[in-house]
């Protein structure tokens, strides 16, 4: 059945890279857009280095696991755009396309001579959206990020962890995976208002200052309390409150307890089960959950207040008995009774275990021609007319070239393959793909 | 910034119903702050969030929470009771002139109103309705009770964060803070919505959204998942840095002011890296043997790695304050715009957000903020709240 797509028409000249940008434009292809990938082997920056290459295959440019999940519903162009000849083609491709997204470091496309003024000589209602760590103006344009660097700057890192230790930060680079949201949110409101005035326009999205207003609340208890970060019991790990510290909010919604991650039969590392009580009520249904135990009738507990008092207390007894359960059953008993409860889920656990995510088909099975059949993550929303979906696997390295050159640029097949000889589409001295040599017969 | 007057955000023209607790504000706020005309319909006495701090000196008060207002630029209130028929019967006239509906209500609550899509498409066939909810309005967990810290749990954030045994021994894995699960939520919410305004704009019809929170952040961890699809690895936490399969070098480091500074220093030790790494320490003479031609081999930077990060890294970092190290190290590593540069900053707390002196400041931490709108000869920055909403 074939469904109509929201972007159906729409196309996007890709130059990004590593994750964030490629992020932005998986969700755009998502729905439908044709996303060309402009790529060139000697500088190539998310294929390689790979560590999630399948233990069973040779680390190339077309082996990377975590690229292909994060690059599907995409077109793969070679081109040397550092080339006068491959600059040409790309302002070709610039002139029949809606959106130029990139996160290079600032003001790159510029020094190219594709600036966003150049941009609209060739196509005057063009989308451009630019994604850099610090933004394309200030004093600090050219400073350089990866997620790591925009979350500390920004005091993401600083605002998670236990008190009087280290920032536990993020795991990994949030600001990759969320400044590609902002880049996928930049490219759809730009096109969205070309759609409405037939005005293109220049959007200049900073990595970093897109984290700041993510630390949530915790900005106006600054600018409005003087209330800083660097404070006694903040910040409180996964509780509401550090028990023996002022008694104020730490932006994590209500102040209550139990609010804390406790450990679950077996105790293996990622045995954990999250439990919160916002009210009176709920902690009463646990209470009743854990078979009402003598010490969960003492008076102390009976508050949200004594519950904070005595947390240390609380979190032993609630852990001792979240002992007995793995965490999957302690999540159906406390949420069959109105409990808030959740288990602390691995990859593993989302992939194999969570039900709903599988009920939700969240990991649907792709072919992909180097690496075989795997799972691919989908969108998290479902549209009734317009579904996103998977249904590209990411592209080779240039394996679009001669369709974009040759079927969508017009370009005769003679002069595909000058532009191989070259080095317009390929390095002289590189090596080909067997799919290289069968687009050149 | 020039002085013209501000342009009309990209979204001017656009209604959107705001029917959101918590979980939801957010993406109103994003849709309000470029420009849509957001109507935030609270039950009488008020949405129950804002009666969550902190509150405007201390004092709680439903007109004094800091956290509804952070979430709540940029949209005009008004006050409705669905489940009254005349609060019914305003909804729906209300729906028919609107363009978007953004609702957080749990699944099946609208429809047993009559308040569902069908009936309210039925009038306004252009009309975009999004369900943003904890688990989407279909699967076994569809009525679970959520909050910030269990999405963080069940998404995978939790599991990828948190510390080294030697840094916290026995800690549990940690949740970011901040408030994010809604954050990404609404993120992804905003996108569906977009996309759907996108189409209508070609095909002059509206659509239906079921958008999941617990499925954002599921997909918000990065390479996690995909280094257990291909590879089967379930990754470890480790202190302020990347999850990881086995190990891997400290980011972190301690300044001379008691400030943390993030130092991506491991995974870049390539010759030409640690030239420039010996030059920005020697600005403060403590490039230690790093000038050493024998740091040109490969093979000595892989043999003395932790000689590299922990000894003089660590020492460089801890002979100046936060700042000096994070310019510095910037300044040395990509002076006007050179493309590899050092990646060194500081981890510092959010008051490295200077305070602006005014009290209302919060217009420009509006999250649309970080994007700038530019055309031919006008420069405008999107995002802020309409004046006296705060």
């Amino acid at each position: 059945m074939s469904r109509p797509r929201a972007l159906e028409n729409i196309r996007v000249v890709d130059f990004s890279w590593v994750r964030a940008g490629p992020w932005a434009t998986r969700w755009l292809g998502a729905f439908g857009a044709e996303i060309i990938k402009i790529e060139w082997p000697e500088n190539e920056r998310g294929r390689l280095p790979s560590t999630t290459t399948p233990q069973n295959l040779e680390v190339n440019l077309n082996t990377s696991g975590n690229f292909n999940d994060t690059n599907v519903n995409k077109k793969s162009l070679s081109l040397n755009v550092r080339s006068a000849k491959g600059l040409e083609i790309l302002k070709r491709l610039i002139a029949v396309s809606d959106i130029v997204i990139e996160n290079f470091s600032s003001r790159v496309l510029q020094k190219w001579g594709l600036g966003y003024r150049e941009l609209c000589e060739i196509k005057p209602d063009i989308v451009y959206v630019s994604m850099s760590g610090y933004g394309h103006t200030g004093r600090h344009h050219h400073y350089a990020t990866f997620g790591p660097v925009a979350q500390a700057v920004s005091g993401l890192t600083y605002i998670s962890g236990l008190p009087d230790k280290p920032p536990a930060g993020w795991g990994w680079s949030y600001m990759d995976d969320t400044g590609g949201m902002y880049g996928a949110m930049c490219a759809l409101t730009g096109l969205y208002h070309r759609n409405m005035t037939g005005q293109g326009q220049h959007i200049d999205l900073s990595q970093m200052v897109a984290s700041v207003p993510l630390n949530g609340p915790a900005l106006l208890d600054f600018t409005v309390n003087g209330r800083g970060s660097r404070r006694p019991g903040y910040p409180p790990g996964n509780r509401a409150h550090w028990p023996g510290t002022p008694l104020v909010n730490n932006y994590r919604g209500p102040t209550v307890a139990p609010h804390n991650a406790y450990r679950t039969h077996p105790g293996e590392y990622n045995d954990w089960c999250v439990i919160v009580c916002h009210t009176d009520e709920e902690w009463q249904r646990l209470v009743q959950v854990m078979g009402a135990p003598s010490w969960a009738s003492s008076p102390k507990f009976a508050t949200a207040i004594g519950r904070l008092q005595h947390q240390e207390e609380l979190d032993e007894h609630v852990e001792t008995w979240s002992m007995t359960f793995g965490k999957y059953e302690l999540t159906e008993r406390c949420q069959a009774a109105g409990v808030r409860a959740l288990p602390v889920q691995s990859a593993e656990d989302r992939v194999k275990h969570d039900p709903q995510l599988r009920h939700r088909e969240m990991y649907l099975e792709m072919e992909h021609p180097a690496l075989g059949r795997h799972k691919v993550q989908n969108a998290p929303f479902k549209l009734s007319e317009t579904p996103a979906s998977n249904h590209l696997p990411s592209p080779l390295i240039g394996q679009h070239t001669k369709e974009i050159v040759e079927g969508l640029l017009g370009y005769s097949h003679e002069e595909l393959r000058a532009g191989f000889d070259d080095g317009t589409f390929w390095p002289t001295k590189r090596a080909r793909f067997p799919y290289m040599e069968e687009m050149l017969q | 910034m020039s002085d013209d007057p501000p342009l009309p955000g990209p979204l001017a023209g656009l209604r959107i119903l705001e029917l959101a607790d918590e979980t939801g504000q957010f993406c109103g706020k994003l849709l309000g702050d470029l420009g849509a005309d957001v109507v935030k319909i609270e039950p009488p006495g008020g949405e129950p969030n804002r009666r969550i701090g902190p509150f405007l000196d201390d004092i709680p008060h439903p007109e004094r929470s800091l956290s509804f207002w952070y979430y709540n630029t940029s949209k005009r209130g008004i006050t409705l009771n669905p489940e009254t028929a005349d609060g019914r019967q305003l909804f729906g006239r209300l729906a028919a002139t609107s363009d978007v509906i953004l609702e957080t209500f749990r699944p099946g609550v609208l429809a047993s109103l009559g308040l569902d899509y069908e009936s309210l498409s039925a009038k306004n066939p252009r009309l975009i309705m999004c369900a943003l909810t904890p688990f989407g309005q279909t699967g076994p967990w569809r009525d679970y009770a959520s909050s910030d810290l269990l999405h963080m749990a069940a998404g995978g954030e939790m599991a990828s964060s948190g510390y080294d045994g030697a840094d916290a021994p026995n800690a549990p894995p940690i949740a970011p803070g901040g408030g994010n699960a809604w954050h990404m939520g609404c993120h992804f919410a905003y996108v569906a919505i977009m996309a759907a305004l996108i189409y209508r704009t070609v095909a002059g019809q509206g659509q239906y959204i079921d958008a999941s929170i617990h499925e954002a952040c599921a997909l918000t961890t990065e390479a996690a998942i995909a280094n257990y699809i291909y590879r089967g690895e379930v990754l470890r936490r480790q202190t302020g840095r990347h999850h990881a399969s086995g190990p891997t070098p400290r980011t972190q480091f301690r300044a001379k002011d008691g400030a943390y500074v993030c130092a991506l220093v491991a995974g870049r030790l390539n010759p030409k890296y640690v030239r420039d790494l010996a030059e920005l320490l020697d600005t403060n003479g403590m490039a230690g043997d790093l000038k050493d031609p024998k740091y040109q081999d490969p093979a000595v930077i892989a043999a003395n790695t932790s000689h590299i990060i922990d000894d003089l890294v660590a020492n460089f970092i801890a002979s100046l304050p936060a700042e000096e190290v994070y310019h510095a190290a910037q300044e040395v590593a990509s002076p006007g715009a050179r493309c590899e540069p050092r990646r060194l900053s500081s981890t510092t707390p959010t008051c490295m957000i200077a305070a602006s002196g005014k009290r209302w400041s919060t217009r420009s931490s509006a999250a649309a903020s970080s994007i700038q709108a530019k055309r031919p000869s006008t420069t405008a920055l999107h995002g802020g709240s309409p004046d006296g909403r705060l």
